[in-house]
């Protein structure tokens, strides 16, 4: 199914200097603790202080990214409003899940209880535009944010002139604690900027809100469109060939229509061959991965979309970002997105130069 | 504890507890309303002021809307606390 | 615009029951769910009334047709007894045949093992460790638990928007199929009573210590249920092919946000209101259509209050027989609006108002009162409601076909 869908204005906070910030020109964060943490603005001046005191930062970012999207793309009531968050606010349910302990279940702050809920961004988003439109809120691990943006362009097909679209997703101690008993990060502490030249079991964590406005009309500075998607569960490495070559056909491209492949590649040795497999799929075509920028968490893939379409809309890359001796491509028209979550959670994006 | 220093340590619970950042114990008058105009605050926050009575002071309220009268100001929370404390 | 959509199976487990038959019975006899919990570890258990599935994990996973129920959540457990239902109710052995997805909704996934391991998982000492219950607390994994035992594998994703999270679930659903996505989609939700929930609830003072008493007076909050329900939909041209039973068709839907408070609904209803017109408005109908309404009705103060007035704004002096079913099962949060659907769908197939148990006296802010018994009637179209946190408001349009 083709879908007509243009990115009007999109806002990023993540472990990079991206917010309200020239891309092109700021230095590259790192960490070598195996957790990419959001650089975070002031926040004073985007939520009224009232509503701040009580938010965490998961709330926080989604909040802000979600309200400096709205207010760049001009449109201060969109037709829905739907996001994608792997863990919602991990800050509240941890502390809630601590204080049932602490205090016996008595005497309980209802306020972490109330945002932890996955829904609780959007209810703000919601709440501060007083928007009545359609909301909803998708929390499907590595396809929370594909999820959303799956049901953002049924809204546009739908009749929907501009739907804000929004991944996020926090990364606290415990939750790494957590997730280490799943394999999931490296043993060995390694520095961010080299994170695929460390090919070993597990990646490095990470956390971002990215917001999109997007629109079922190219307006008039549109950054790029959104031109399909396609979602796997499991696949075999015939089925990902398969698919691949299938979504390809779709749209009418041969692997040499494609400028650049922006992937999900993290230097974690158990599922990088999918990553290798689609590169080898795509002959000669340059590939750049996002995850030494962000860290890997459910909605990654949003930042990774919003990266590649500043790329498009400038014609350039942030280049300071990536290793020496990173091939890039003398156009950016055509940017294919992969991304796998953990082996299990497959996404293809495609994403064009609006004409 | 006399009543103006328990007011003073209830202004100081408030803040901390509704994380009141630029809020300072004298810009809270006694016997200002808590709720919408005066310190503008909401029924979440009434709800995190009746947590404060209890761990703090060990009172328990159990009827938001009983909670609603020994909340309205200051005054009335540290006259409720020391009526509490005698009975 | 679109497919029809039609519902072709529907299943479920409850407090008052293991399947759809025994939760009809129950609801015929008027039978609450609500008692002490068996299961959960809570200073609350002999204070605040549950409705627990009475079956063990153990057990639920016997009945899912599991060896075990190593690895699965409670909340996966309720989901597959429920899923599995619905498959065989709409005759689908196999339901890769045709492109088929699930949408699914939980407001807290595994949180019941989550909170029984917690301060295991995060101790430091132990990281890096293998254990398999660090997964289950992701909304999505039960999904696809859910998803790869049932063997559906064409599209699944999770929808989390509080008490309304399974009627979005259902919508989605429905959207998919009529814009051409999938021409089948099982949608509904599942969840399981935690410590973390009651405890939610109960500190926001809207849980009550007795039986709740939708849209009474003395009404004084909600009490937890559990409990999983799917209902298969499936577009108009497979029903057709494959020669499916159509137990009922969704024609109208609406998701609204009320953009009023995290947690309260307006004092007049305004969400509601908007959410119920344009699910009427959609199914092509007028309100004097509706026959039944099963309210959101949580009994907490605010909801009924608002929902009331919503109700008597949009159906003036003719407000129809209405009841809230959350005495029987509790309020089962991200399973309620699927719970309720299958009621609009035995509402209809049964042609009765099911009764709005433990009322007494008439709200004084309100003119109208609920059906307090089991009323036949000619049903054609009911309206269920699902109303939540963030003011995710959610109406559906359930019609005799």
């Amino acid at each position: 199914m083709k879908f007509q869908c243009y990115i009007q204005s999109s806002c990023a906070i993540s472990p990079q200097h991206t917010f309200q910030q020239d891309i092109f020109s700021e230095a590259l964060q790192t960490t070598d603790t195996n957790m990419l943490q959001a650089w975070q603005p002031s926040y004073a001046g985007l939520i009224p202080p009232n509503s701040l005191r009580r938010m965490s930062k998961a709330l926080k970012m989604g909040l802000a990214a979600a309200s400096q999207c709205l207010a760049e793309g001009g449109i201060a009531n969109p037709g829905a409003i739907i996001t994608g968050t792997g863990k919602g606010s991990l800050q509240d349910m941890e502390k809630f899940i601590k204080d049932i302990q602490t205090y016996h279940e008595t005497a309980l702050n209802p306020t972490q209880f109330i945002q932890s809920t996955f829904n609780a961004v959007n209810g703000l988003i919601a709440l501060q535009q007083q928007n009545t439109q359609y909301n909803n809120t998708f929390v499907h691990r590595g396809l929370s944010f594909e999820s959303a943006l799956l049901d953002a362009l049924l809204q546009l097909s739908a009749g929907k002139h501009h739907v804000l679209l929004g991944g996020f997703d926090e990364v606290t101690p415990d939750q790494f604690q957590i997730k280490s008993h799943s394999g999931w990060w490296k043993q060995e502490k390694i520095h961010s900027a080299a994170l695929l030249q460390h090919l070993s079991p597990g990646t490095i964590a990470g956390e971002g809100a990215v917001f999109f406005l997007l629109a079922n009309q190219p307006g008039d500075h549109p950054a790029a469109s959104i031109e399909g998607m396609k979602l796997l569960h499991k696949p075999s490495s015939h089925k990902l060939d398969t698919a691949l070559q299938q979504f390809l056909d779709e749209h009418a491209l041969q692997p040499g229509h494609i400028d650049l492949l922006m992937s999900g590649r993290n230097g974690d040795s158990n599922y990088q061959h999918f990553y290798d497999q689609v590169a080898q799929a795509l002959p000669g075509i340059p590939e750049v991965s996002f995850k030494p920028l962000c860290g890997e968490y459910d909605t990654a893939h949003a930042f990774g979309l919003w990266l590649a379409a500043q790329m498009i809309k400038a014609g350039k890359a942030p280049q300071q970002w990536f290793p020496a001796g990173t091939v890039f491509p003398k156009a950016y028209r055509t940017v294919l997105l992969y991304n796998q979550y953990y082996g299990e959670q497959h996404a293809f994006i495609l994403l064009k130069k609006a004409l | 504890m006399t009543i103006e220093a328990l007011k003073q340590q209830l202004k100081e619970q408030i803040i901390e507890a509704l994380n009141l950042q630029d809020t300072r114990p004298a810009d809270i008058d006694d016997n200002a309303p808590l709720f919408g105009e005066g310190l503008g605050l909401d029924s979440i926050d009434s709800l995190e002021l009746m947590v404060l009575l209890e761990r703090n002071y060990q009172i328990k309220v159990e009827d938001p809307r009983e909670g609603r009268k020994i909340l309205q100001s200051v005054q009335s929370m540290a006259e409720f606390i020391l009526a509490q404390q005698l009975a | 615009m679109g497919e029809r959509v039609f519902i072709t199976g529907v299943g479920m487990i409850t407090a008052i029951g293991d399947d759809v038959q025994q939760n009809l019975e129950h609801l015929l006899t008027a039978r609450s769910g609500l008692g002490v919990t068996d299961y959960v570890d809570t200073i609350h258990r002999n204070i605040l009334p549950v409705a627990e599935v009475k079956h063990s994990d153990v057990e639920l996973a016997a009945m899912a047709g599991l060896p075990d129920n190593k690895g699965y959540s409670r909340t996966t457990l309720l989901g597959l007894v429920a899923i599995q239902e619905a498959l065989r109710n709409a005759g689908i052995a196999d339901p890769q045949e045709v492109p088929t997805g699930l949408v699914n909704a939980t407001t807290v996934g595994g949180m019941v093992e989550t909170e029984r391991h917690y301060f295991t998982l995060t101790d430091p000492a132990r990281e890096g460790e293998m254990m398999p219950v660090a997964d289950l607390l992701d909304c999505g994994d039960c999904s696809q638990r859910i998803a790869d035992t049932v063997h559906i594998d064409e599209f699944v994703t999770t929808i989390s928007t509080a008490c309304s999270s399974s009627a979005n679930a259902l919508m989605l659903g429905a959207r998919m199929i009529k814009q051409g996505l999938l021409s089948r989609a099982v949608c509904g939700g599942t969840e399981a009573l935690t410590r973390f929930t009651i405890n939610g609830f109960n500190s926001l003072k809207n849980t009550d210590r007795q039986p709740c008493r939708p849209f009474d007076q003395q009404r004084n909050g909600l009490n937890l249920g559990e409990g999983a329900a799917y209902l298969v939909l499936e577009s108009e041209s497979l029903v057709q092919q494959r020669g499916a039973t159509v137990l009922a068709e969704l024609t109208g839907y609406a998701n609204t946000n009320e953009a009023f408070h995290a947690t309260s609904p307006s004092p007049e209803g305004d969400g509601a209101l908007a959410a119920m017109g344009e699910a009427i408005e959609m199914g092509g109908l007028t309100p004097q259509d509706v026959q039944y309404i099963n309210v959101h009705g949580t009994a907490t103060l605010t909801n009924d209050a608002s929902e009331g007035k919503a109700l008597q704004r949009l159906f003036g002096k003719a407000v129809p027989p209405f009841s809230s079913t959350k005495p029987f099962t509790g309020h089962t949060l991200a399973a309620a609006g699927a719970v309720e659907a299958i009621f609009a769908v035995l509402a209809i197939r049964e042609q009765v108002i099911f009764p709005n148990l433990n009322f007494s006296e008439k709200m004084e802010e309100l003119d109208i009162i609920p059906q307090t018994t089991l009323r036949h009637a000619p049903i054609q179209h009911v309206l269920s409601n699902s109303f939540g946190f963030g003011g995710n408001n959610a109406s559906l349009v359930i019609s005799k076909f």
